[in-house]
């Protein structure tokens, strides 16, 4: 809000909404600071954490990104999938702490979104076990993807894979984006405390290293409580 | 932090008390803020605090000053709102440079805005509270008061408009009811149950408690809203304090305010003002 300060004032407040200061912004100022201090990449998924409901209805947001981005390798990818919904379904049930999933084709990527129970490798270790066929078959349409089918052959690899291609979950305060990047560059978190005043450059060079990211950890109509807590409490199994 | 004279286009954080009357006469106070957290972990350091970012003489950054911001990657300060001379943001966010503990509430109010209504906020109670069940089960828990009509801040970009809600207020309900949720948080082992700078995830459990509806805004507001006095110490059986020292020290703190400014004995008035 701007009172008496003149033209140049007025001016100088509408700068960054001006076509010209994004040009420079864009192509000058972001690549020098990502030059003098860019951030390495954080890693995706939920962060450790032994408290109860940090363990209960957990995000994954995995980006596939498809071998041939064209129509007929996007319908290769949807095939892929329309081929085994049985064997999903079937799969997810016998997982057992899954609360939803879902597949999306977004732009270059096949998305697998869904919210799970428990430790983030057990997750996956179960899925090859349920659904192992439905990623061998899933791996043949995505880049990368060929050395790593079968994939019951190559858990570690897999988890791997899958834990570099899960979405890096922004803190639900924005304040501790400062202590994770400390902690990638093993840095003790906040110490010294950075200025306050650089929060939008922390963000904006995050944004540059993982240009994908799940806004904080999502909501939760019921947190803290398990998929096998739910079916027992409304008598539907296990 | 804040400012002595009311602006309600301003940004700035608002407050909301609430007295629930029990049976057999018996009642209980939530006192709440629209900040979900607080400044400092201590009475020491909110008054170290406190000291550093009383309102100071401000002024508006030179257009060379802005530019050198954004080449920085760094938001300007914010222009003085018209007829603004002295504001507590400059000296709050260089304590909180220099103390990490007090960044998350800084950055909060200093981003806070204005709401377009009373009933369009957010209020927090901050401090840890502990509640007993039926069984005896004691639970560390935080409240939220949340706006069922949603939250909505005025557009920062227009011209501030100096006061209103009052009015606001008085004319929703003349047409109607507002409502309130009231949500509980319940913390886990490993949550900070004794520190307000540190906000828990919102993916802990969380209950909601019941509905406030207002139906109307007394006439006398000397005597029916001035004039009270809450303290968030004033609490019935089933919930008590937690062990956090600035919850301890609102104690005292309330009934002083009370008796300072002649208002209607809270509980614990027993200190002088």
């Amino acid at each position: 809000m701007s009172d008496d300060g003149g033209w140049l004032n007025r001016y100088v407040n509408t700068l960054p909404e001006r076509g010209w200061f994004q040009f420079l912004s864009k192509y000058v100022v972001v690549p020098y600071w990502v030059w003098r201090e860019g951030k390495p990449k954080l890693p995706g998924g939920p962060r450790p954490s032994q408290q109860p409901s940090d363990s209960t209805q957990r995000m994954m947001n995995l980006l596939m990104p498809l071998k041939d981005p064209s129509p007929i390798g996007r319908a290769k990818a949807v095939m892929a999938l329309a081929q085994n919904v049985d064997e999903i379904y079937a799969g997810l049930d016998n997982v057992g702490t899954v609360h939803s999933a879902r597949f999306l084709l977004v732009e270059d990527y096949i998305c697998m979104i869904s919210v799970y129970d428990g430790d983030f490798s057990n997750y996956i270790r179960d899925f090859i076990a349920t659904i192992g066929s439905v990623f061998d078959a899933l791996m043949q349409v995505v880049e990368g993807g060929d050395k790593l089918a079968p994939c019951e052959h190559n858990v570690e690899a897999f988890i791997d894979w899958v834990r570099a291609h899960d979405l890096f979950q922004a803190p639900d305060f924005p304040i501790e984006m400062f202590g994770l990047q400390d902690a990638q560059v093993g840095k003790v978190p906040n110490h010294p405390p950075h200025a306050l005043q650089t929060l939008p450059r922390a963000l904006i060079l995050q944004l540059h290293a993982n240009r994908n990211i799940s806004l904080g950890g999502g909501y939760r109509g019921y947190p803290g409580f398990s998929a096998a807590q739910i079916r027992q409490k409304l008598g539907v199994g296990w | 932090m804040g400012v002595v004279e009311e602006h309600d286009g301003w940004s700035d954080v608002r407050g909301m008390a609430v007295r629930f009357h029990l049976a057999e006469g018996r009642s209980t106070d939530l006192v709440s803020m629209t900040l979900p957290v607080f400044f400092a972990p201590t009475p020491k350091t909110f008054l170290d605090f406190a000291r550093k970012a009383r309102p100071a003489r401000c002024r508006r950054e030179t257009p060379w000053e802005k530019i050198k911001d954004y080449l920085r990657l760094q938001l300007p300060m914010p222009d003085p709102y018209p007829g603004q001379t002295e504001r507590p943001n400059e000296g709050a966010i260089a304590f909180a440079n220099d103390h990490f503990w007090a960044q998350a509430a800084v950055l909060d109010a200093s981003s806070i805005g204005a709401p377009v209504s009373y009933v369009r906020a957010d209020y927090h109670a901050v401090h840890t509270f502990v509640v007993t069940g039926k069984e005896g089960e004691k639970r560390q828990v935080r409240f939220t008061w949340a706006p069922v009509a949603g939250i909505l801040d005025t557009d920062p970009l227009k011209p501030p408009v100096d006061a209103y809600l009052q009015d606001d207020l008085k004319k929703r309900l003349a047409h109607g009811t507002e409502r309130f949720t009231l949500m509980m948080q319940i913390g886990e082992a490993g949550d900070d149950f004794e520190d307000s700078t540190r906000q828990w995830p919102p993916h802990r459990k969380r209950v909601m408690m019941g509905t406030l509806t207002l139906d109307h805004v007394p006439e006398d507001q000397q005597a029916l809203c001035e004039k009270l006095s809450f303290n968030p110490w004033h609490l019935t059986p089933g919930i008590d304090p937690s062990g956090d020292p600035v919850l301890k020290i609102r104690k005292d703190v309330y009934a002083y305010s009370s008796n300072r400014r002649g208002g209607i004995p809270c509980p614990f008035s027993g200190a002088k003002g």
